[in-house]
């Protein structure tokens, strides 16, 4: 079981990602936005961050950059983002090794993505 | 845990409201459980009673009680229940009341009498008050709003799954159209089609009957029950889970049942649902080149539920779409075969015109494949090079047989004639567009390094690697050729005559990759080897020497 945040403006999506976690028995937090991401971040670190891109008030590259050189987030990072933008997010993103799932992501994968990057032995946070 | 979370959303509602009425000193100790209804069954020892969890509910549980033993039996008599004892000394009561709509029992108990241990002599109960009967009333409207919230959750629940499984659907036709142009075997394609359709309709076994199915050796009504099966010809299946001994092309069902089914789809050309025992199966076309139909095949056992209209459309779309790559990849082989074999026959009426020994434009053709592969250029080019090796003599057609086939001495004027070829050959083939390399390998075969050679005088690097590879190749099949004139000369021989003229008329980085690749060749190969070059060392055996200067100059005119 890990600890995820799932971060996500849209309530539908969100409830929907935090269900199918849920039901892998994973402990999962929620957030409207990425203010609220980075409180809930800064109170307590997770093993993995989901993060939309689009997002009111601080969006996902903001938060990523605010939280990830912080050490908030232990094992990774993966990005749901809108097709469209997908080439040019890879780019942005590749610094960090960040994952990136286009929308509408496929629960399967999303599940695989989150035990390869929490059954690793890397246990020091990422850079 | 909470609501939405729930696995049985309705019963976690009921169980916290029920916590809410029997929290102690409401209503003088009064406790409700619920002990089984349709809706509701009979919850485990320990959670039926309330009261008894608020004292020692391990010792319950250990101990049993016959109430809550009863329960859990969905026994409920009322008038055990009225006359039992509770191990706690509790006053319990039971009576039949209505929850959500429907017949439940429901358990009243109260608080411990004074003497403990007193059993068999109970003080009697006391009557029911007011409060206890608006209670009990309250309750049954709120159990009857726990049941439709319930519904809607669970609605709800129904409803995200179903987005879920839309949206891994979406992936894997996705994932489809972008692996399956990738590839260009039609057998990798068929598999790709097995295995998509395997994990998109959630059917552990898909199969794909060609239309030869139960053609070959046993009748389909053999297979199966005679130890007989289709073979991979027939029939091709695919297990999800990656067995890797590959699953037995034998679908578990009636071999007649799948006979009746394929023949259906093949009839209608359409999406076939059947059940078949407790089995469900679906079906659906996957036409190919000219027409034949084959048939797709997916069982699934009845506790994976049955083939919708969204399975029927999603199988249908992605063979609709499986067929036309198919066709287009079988179509496409064809017409590179046909032009292969036309291109062949075409040059070896050349040939024949020229009297070489026959097959020489293949045999420069491949050569000149060979070394190009040598010189680690890419398979695409390699393709290409190989193509102008056997085109690259194809201008002969266009130099009258006289000339061509003289078997004595040429006059200038001849020679003039006959180095008319490449530049033939490059207008006859300059129409047709997309000949880029071929056209250039046509134009200068007979360049040399040192500039003497012909039609433009090229030297060097100037002359196009293609050429200069298919020089290479042209010179040797020449050399080791039988002609009118001279004798064939032998391998080792040809090797050295080439070696020697490396750097003036032979390219010498070129004429390199050629020796490695020739004896590559040789080495991997030995029975191709001896097949290709027969003619080599036969009747007389090879001829010694140095060819002279005129037939090194017109050795491959
Ligand atoms: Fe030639």
């Amino acid at each position: 079981m890990s600890r995820i945040l799932v971060a996500e403006d849209d309530p539908h999506i969100l409830r929907l990602i935090s269900m199918w976690l849920k039901r892998q028995g994973h402990d999962v937090l929620e957030a409207r936005h990425g203010l609220a991401a980075r409180d809930l971040l800064q109170a307590e670190p997770v093993d993995v961050l989901i993060s939309d891109i689009n997002m009111p008030g601080l969006d996902g590259l903001e938060l990523i950059e605010a939280v990830v050189p912080a050490g908030l987030v232990r094992r990774g990072v993966v990005v749901l983002t809108n097709r469209w933008d997908h080439g040019e997010i890879r780019t942005r993103l590749a610094a960090w090794g960040v994952h990136v799932l286009p929308k509408p992501f496929s629960p399967s994968r999303l599940s695989e993505l989150i035990e390869s990057l929490t059954s690793s032995d890397v246990t020091e946070p990422q850079a | 845990m909470s609501l939405h979370e729930s696995a049985a959303p309705d019963q976690y509602l009921l169980r916290e409201l029920m916590d809410g009425l029997s929290l102690p000193g409401r209503a003088s100790g009064l406790s409700l459980g619920i002990v089984g209804s349709a809706t509701y069954p009979p919850l485990p020892p320990g959670e039926c009673l309330r009261t008894c969890l608020d004292g020692d509910p391990g010792e319950v549980a250990s101990r049993g009680c016959p109430f809550l033993a009863g329960a859990a039996r969905n026994n409920i008599d009322l008038k055990h229940l009225r006359d039992g004892r509770c191990p706690k000394d509790y006053q319990v009561a039971a009576q039949h009341t209505i929850l959500g709509g429907e017949p439940a029992v429901l358990i009243t108990v109260e608080g411990k009498p004074e003497t403990r241990g007193a059993t068999g002599n109970l003080p009697a109960r006391a009557p029911r008050g007011a409060a206890e009967a608006e209670l009990l009333g309250h309750l049954d409207t709120a159990a009857r709003l726990v049941q439709s919230v319930g519904l809607l959750l669970e609605e709800n629940q129904g409803f995200a799954n179903e987005v879920l499984q839309n949206y891994e659907q979406l992936n894997l036709i996705f994932d489809l159209t972008q692996q399956i142009s990738q590839v260009t075997d039609v057998q990798a394609i068929e598999r790709l089609l097995l295995q998509r359709v395997a994990r998109l309709l959630v059917s552990e076994c898909v199969y794909l009957l060609t239309s030869t199915y139960g053609s070959a050796g046993a009748s389909p009504s053999q297979y199966g029950s005679a130890g007989a099966s289709p073979s991979p010809n027939e029939c091709r299946a695919y297990a999800a889970g990656g067995d890797t001994q590959g699953p037995k092309p034998v679908p578990p069902i009636s071999p007649d049942e799948v006979k009746a089914a394929a023949d259906f789809v093949r009839r209608t050309r359409q999406v076939h649902v059947r059940l078949v025992g407790d089995q469900h199966v679906i079906a659906g076309p996957l036409v190919r080149l000219d027409d034949k139909v084959d048939v797709m095949l997916a069982v699934r056992r009845a506790s994976q539920g049955v083939f919708y209209s969204g399975d029927m459309m999603l199988i249908e779309s992605v063979l609709a779409f499986g067929g036309q790559i198919i066709s287009n990849t079988e179509l496409h082989e064809r017409l590179r075969r046909m032009s292969l074999e036309v291109t062949r026959a075409m040059v070896s009426a050349i040939d024949k015109k020229d009297h070489y020994t026959s097959g020489h434009s293949e045999r420069v053709g491949f050569l000149t494949r060979l070394t190009a592969a040598e010189l680690g250029i890419s398979s695409a080019e390699q393709q290409n090079m190989g193509w102008s090796g056997l085109l690259h003599d194809v201008g002969k057609i266009g130099i009258p047989e006289e000339i061509l086939c003289k078997p004595g001495k040429l006059t200038a004027e001849e020679f003039e004639v006959i180095k008319q070829h490449p530049r033939m050959g490059y207008e006859i083939l300059k129409p047709i567009a997309s000949m880029g390399v071929i056209l250039d390998g046509i134009l200068h075969h007979h360049e040399y390094p040192d500039g003497s050679g012909y039609p433009a005088g090229l030297a060097g690097e100037a002359i196009p690697l293609v050429a200069r590879i298919i020089h290479v190749a042209d010179t040797f099949d020449a050399l080791t050729s039988t002609r009118s004139y001279r004798r064939a000369f032998g391998i080792e021989q040809a090797l050295e005559i080439i070696r020697e003229d490396q750097g003036t008329r032979i390219d010498a980085e070129v004429a390199e990759a050629f020796f490695q690749a020739l004896a590559a060749y040789r080495r991997d190969a030995p029975d191709d080897f001896a097949a290709r070059f027969a003619r080599v060392n036969v009747a007389a055996g090879p001829r010694t020497g140095r060819p002279s200067e005129r037939e090194v100059e017109h050795a491959n005119p």
